[in-house]
């Protein structure tokens, strides 16, 4: 299943400034380890070493938060967009 | 021309947005808003509130203008850098000056479990100026709890995230983001820099929301978390969840950043190359007596508000309660010791 992972502003360094990165997957851990194949640390930045999501990031299934759905096991399917949002410090 | 007619007329150009009408106005001049930050986004706005009309506005700022804020943050200029207003004064006297109809109630004080509820109980809508999580997390407890709304924002370089949370009605920022990063985790405008204009588009979000919840649009109220990136226009809008009932915050009514209780002394990074130390119970500091003490080791000077106190490679903010921003260290320990060499603990 081809799927779009939406990279956030503060993890392009890991993928050379791209904004989206295309793999195949067939669930949102999967998803997350093809992207780390290809952009080896970036993984880490968004799930704990254990593999459970980190607490202050959210990962997104066509703008549905997956917390709501089946968490990193989340199936999807061709086309799906899959997005990524840090919490943001700042505003002073 | 009277000057009831002026008044009147101030605000007809916002009137004439069918969504706001006279009644919206109206609401609007009876509305009270708490803004915990008065920075970047907290001046941004502060002035959109002030302008637009809102009746009353809390303006909370623990700090002082320095040189580096005055690119984005707009309610300051150099003077107030030179005679070291604090933010939250230096705010209100331009916002008195740009519409005197707003009552304005500046604050320099820190926020802390023991004073957030007291500043936002009495408000309709809390918005959020902070720059850290620990604050963040606090303000959302206290807000969850009091059944206040409350608007997020957030912007480092050139892009930012903005929410608005109902409590009761929408997820609030726990069933989003279960916990803050742990401190290095995320990037922060001493170290990825901030984009004046980002912060103008995130702040202008945050006014909007905080006009619908005044004015009697609710029902208009922002359903996304929004990510905007200034630079490229990329916009990130994402369906916010539904509300997550094992959310320790609104699910479960359990409000651990509310509930911790600090040490009689509370120390922490604050910014580049500074350290607050809050001590607990509030100190009463008498300047004048504590200037002469101080002249023997350094160089004082000390207005209303502060004192401070230069001293070798450290600069010193005493605020009268006793709280202080220790410059020219980054190592808690340090600033501590500093911090008792000086003013004693």
């Amino acid at each position: 299943m081809a799927v779009t992972v939406l990279i956030p502003a503060p993890l392009r360094r890991f993928t050379n400034e791209q904004a989206s990165v295309q793999v195949e997957a067939g669930t949102v851990s999967e998803a997350l380890a093809k992207l780390d194949a290809q952009f080896p640390g970036i993984r880490d930045r968004i799930c704990e070493p254990d593999g459970r999501l980190r607490r202050f990031v959210s990962v997104f299934v066509n703008g549905r938060d997956v917390r709501s759905l089946e968490g990193l096991d989340t199936p999807l399917r061709e086309g799906d967009e899959v997005g990524i949002i840090p919490a943001m410090a700042g505003g002073r | 021309m009277s000057s009831s007619l002026v008044v009147s007329q101030r605000y007809h150009r916002q009137e004439l947005i069918p969504e706001i009408g006279r009644e919206g106005q109206r609401r609007l001049r009876e509305a009270r808003v708490c803004i915990i930050g008065i920075g970047a986004l907290g001046t941004h706005v502060a002035d959109q509130l002030a302008r637009a009309g809102a009746g009353f506005l809390r303006l909370v700022d623990r700090d002082v203008p320095e040189l580096t804020n005055l690119q984005r943050q707009v309610l300051f200029d150099e003077a107030d850098v030179e005679s070291a207003t604090p933010k939250a004064i230096a705010a209100a006297r331009r916002l008195g000056a740009i519409n005197h109809e707003v009552e304005l109630e500046p604050v320099v004080d820190d926020v802390n479990p023991y004073n957030v509820e007291r500043l936002i109980s009495d408000v309709d809508v809390v918005i959020d100026g902070s720059d850290n999580f620990e604050l963040r997390y606090l303000l959302n407890d206290a807000s969850v709890k009091l059944g206040r709304p409350w608007i997020y924002g957030g912007v480092i370089a050139t892009h930012g995230t903005t929410m608005t949370i109902i409590p009761g009605e929408t997820p609030c920022l726990r069933c989003v983001f279960p916990e803050p990063p742990p401190p290095g985790a995320a990037p922060t405008c001493d170290t990825a820099g901030v984009l004046g204009p980002a912060v103008a588009v995130i702040g202008a979000l945050q006014a909007v929301e905080a006009i619908k919840l005044l004015t009697g649009n609710r029902d208009a109220r922002s359903r996304w978390l929004t990510s905007f990136d200034v630079w490229t226009h990329e916009l990130v809008r994402i369906d916010l969840p539904a509300r997550n009932p094992e959310c320790p915050t609104c699910g479960l009514g359990r409000y651990e950043f509310l509930d911790r209780t600090l040490p009689t002394q509370t120390i922490q990074l604050c910014g580049r190359d500074a350290v607050q130390v809050v001590v607990h119970p509030r100190a009463s500091l008498s300047f004048p007596a504590l200037a002469e003490r101080l002249s023997r080791s350094g160089e004082v000077s000390y207005n209303r508000y502060l004192m401070r106190f230069r001293a070798g490679a450290y600069e010193l903010t005493i605020f009268p309660d006793g709280r202080a921003i220790v410059r020219g260290t980054t190592d808690p320990a340090e600033a501590r010791s500093i911090y008792a060499r000086y003013i004693g603990m």
